[in-house]
């Protein structure tokens, strides 16, 4: 296979990852110095880096109060999303009557974006009374089509052997679901863990329609809020935006596999 | 017989209530607003008005009396004819990333990184990259000796879409690299050995082996792009809210202003039945085009 040099792939491969990261190495730096760009003589490593910002960021603003109400939307989106599509995901995987008609209404729904229903979603939600809550702002992403056919394929390659054997052996159908069906998809269930939290965790056009009082603000709002309050601290709004990016990465970067697995089975989000 | 009928009967209850959260929060949330949301757009109607028939009228308003629209609209056109800019640029890097060269990997992830981070920080971040003072674009050109005073990026008529444009690309590329490098990885090694020992040279073999094949992943990477032109909310409100002027205004904020800052419920509902229709149009297209396989899910049926 070493029929031609390499050299040229790493040279040009290496400028285009250069230019993906330095926005989030700069972004890193200031939060760490505040130092701007004309400091002389300019570096590209951080002088003298403190956690000042960091502090500030967290003093200044609600931060703990954002980051509470954020993790706690992603736990609910997280949970449901696993229970009511690895349901749904089982269900399609028996013979019913209108089966097809089900599967054509899920693919159909694939193709309303979320973004296109805003209107009458806000109206509904108000209806409900869950404005200015946590579940008013996880509801409408508690379950995902994508991931009910990661599920549905998943626990279509249980081996029906294994599920005849289980059932001769008098297990009930629950049983069967969480002693065989459940631990042979754990990949099926990081995929949810993963997209869901991911999905959930960078929402932001849902909670600014839904969300008025400002203690039941997540991150993205209150980043986006921070942004238009005050214009000087450069130092503190950057160090605001590696809080928030930093549980995102270490996630995806822990679980890449599954999280592209997720994103390559359907086209898109939406 | 009556034993294997109820336990029929028992089966399709579990079925029923196992299909019965998900079923419920898409019909509350994907199929309810939709229908709701036409009816709303023949309708004037606010939140402490009884709602009136309305017939055509905010149509008419829309195509003959809002300038706006229309440059809300030919907007969202540019930013998704912008797309396949992206989608070339990945398939030179899932190219590259296919070889197998050492730390592949690792130049994949870095590539990746940046899809699934935050849109509201990505924007953010690159806003100040283009500020006019104290932005790193501006300081390099500046250092280079292209130019000798800042450019206002992000408040230049000309300028801030193209600007937006290039950061939607930089967050969205690796997505269309990973979905492209998908489709690479599916060619089977033994035609491009055949072909080879054929005597096809790397251009033959790139362009009657690997782009015939990887055909439904560049359309899936299409029907991303048009998706994205309809649904990128979250940067423009961040960089620019859709400004200057309506600049860099696309539907989806243009339909948050009218609906959730005018209060124009009912207008901004014929937005989004007009928006809707457009972007489902096109995606149909694009799915045609490409032999019906684009976005398909695996059903297993």
């Amino acid at each position: 296979m070493h029929r031609y040099p390499h050299w040229p792939f790493h040279v040009t491969l290496s400028t285009i990852c250069a230019l993906m990261l330095v926005p989030f190495i700069w972004v890193l730096k200031t939060s760490l110095t505040g130092e701007n760009i004309f400091t002389y003589p300019p570096s590209v490593l951080p002088q003298d880096p403190h956690l000042f910002y960091y502090v500030d960021v967290w003093y200044t603003i609600p931060f703990f109060r954002y980051l509470v109400n954020s993790f706690l939307v992603s736990l609910i989106v997280v949970v449901a999303n696993i229970v009511f599509n690895a349901m749904a995901g089982y269900a399609l995987t028996r013979e019913f009557i209108g089966k097809k008609a089900i599967i054509i209404l899920f693919l159909s729904c694939m193709m309303i974006p979320f973004q296109v229903t805003i209107i009458p979603a806000y109206l509904i939600t108000k209806e409900l009374g869950l404005l200015n809550t946590h579940l008013g702002m996880a509801l409408p992403v508690m379950s995902t089509i994508v991931c009910i056919f990661v599920f549905k394929a998943s626990f279509d390659a249980v081996p029906r052997s294994l599920i005849d054997a289980a059932r001769i052996d008098g297990l009930p159908d629950w049983k069967i679901i969480f002693k065989v069906m459940v631990p042979l998809s754990q990949s099926a269930i990081a995929t949810n863990i993963i997209l869901a939290f991911i999905w959930s965790w960078n929402n932001f056009l849902w909670p600014l329609v839904i969300i008025r009082d400002q203690h039941m603000q997540t991150l993205p709002l209150g980043l986006s809020r921070f942004l238009t309050v005050v214009e000087d601290t450069t130092g503190a709004l950057y160090a605001f935006c590696i809080m928030v990016l930093i549980p995102g990465l270490v996630i995806f970067l822990l679980a890449q596999r599954q999280f592209i697995a997720g994103l390559t089975t359907g086209a898109a989000k939406g | 017989m009556s034993i294997i009928k109820r336990k029929r009967t028992r089966e399709l209850l579990l079925i029923g209530f196992f299909l019965a959260p998900s079923l419920i929060i898409f019909i509350l949330y994907r199929i309810i607003p939709l229908i709701w949301n036409g009816i709303l757009s023949f309708e004037f109607w606010s939140p402490y008005k009884p709602a009136e028939f309305a017939g055509l009228y905010h149509y008419q308003e829309m195509l003959f009396y809002d300038d706006v629209f229309w440059e809300v609209l030919l907007n969202t056109v540019i930013f998704m004819l912008s797309s396949p800019l992206g989608i070339l640029l990945a398939l030179g890097i899932a190219l590259l990333v296919n070889a197998p060269i050492r730390g592949r990997n690792l130049y994949r992830t870095i590539v990746f990184m940046s899809y699934p981070v935050m849109t509201v920080a990505v924007g953010i971040i690159w806003q100040w990259l283009y500020n006019e003072k104290v932005g790193l674009i501006n300081y390099i050109l500046m250092s280079l000796g292209f130019i000798d005073q800042g450019i206002p990026f992000l408040e230049s008529f000309n300028l801030a879409l193209p600007c937006v444009i290039v950061a939607s690309i930089w967050q969205v590329v690796g997505f269309y690299m990973i979905v492209l490098l998908t489709g690479l990885q599916n060619i089977p090694p033994s035609l491009y050995e055949s072909a080879a020992i054929d005597g096809a040279n790397s251009w033959q073999r790139f362009k009657r082996i690997t782009l015939p094949l990887i055909r439904p992943s560049i359309f899936i990477c299409i029907v991303i792009g048009i998706i994205n032109s309809f649904t990128n909310f979250d940067l423009v409100f961040v960089m620019t809210q859709g400004g200057p002027g309506h600049a860099t205004d696309l539907l989806i904020t243009y339909i948050y202003d009218e609906a959730f800052k005018l209060s124009k419920f009912d207008y901004a509902a014929a937005l989004t039945v007009v928006n809707f229709v457009f972007f489902l149009g096109l995606a149909l297209l694009a799915n045609k085009l490409s032999g019906g396989e684009a976005g398909a899910v695996e059903t297993g049926d």
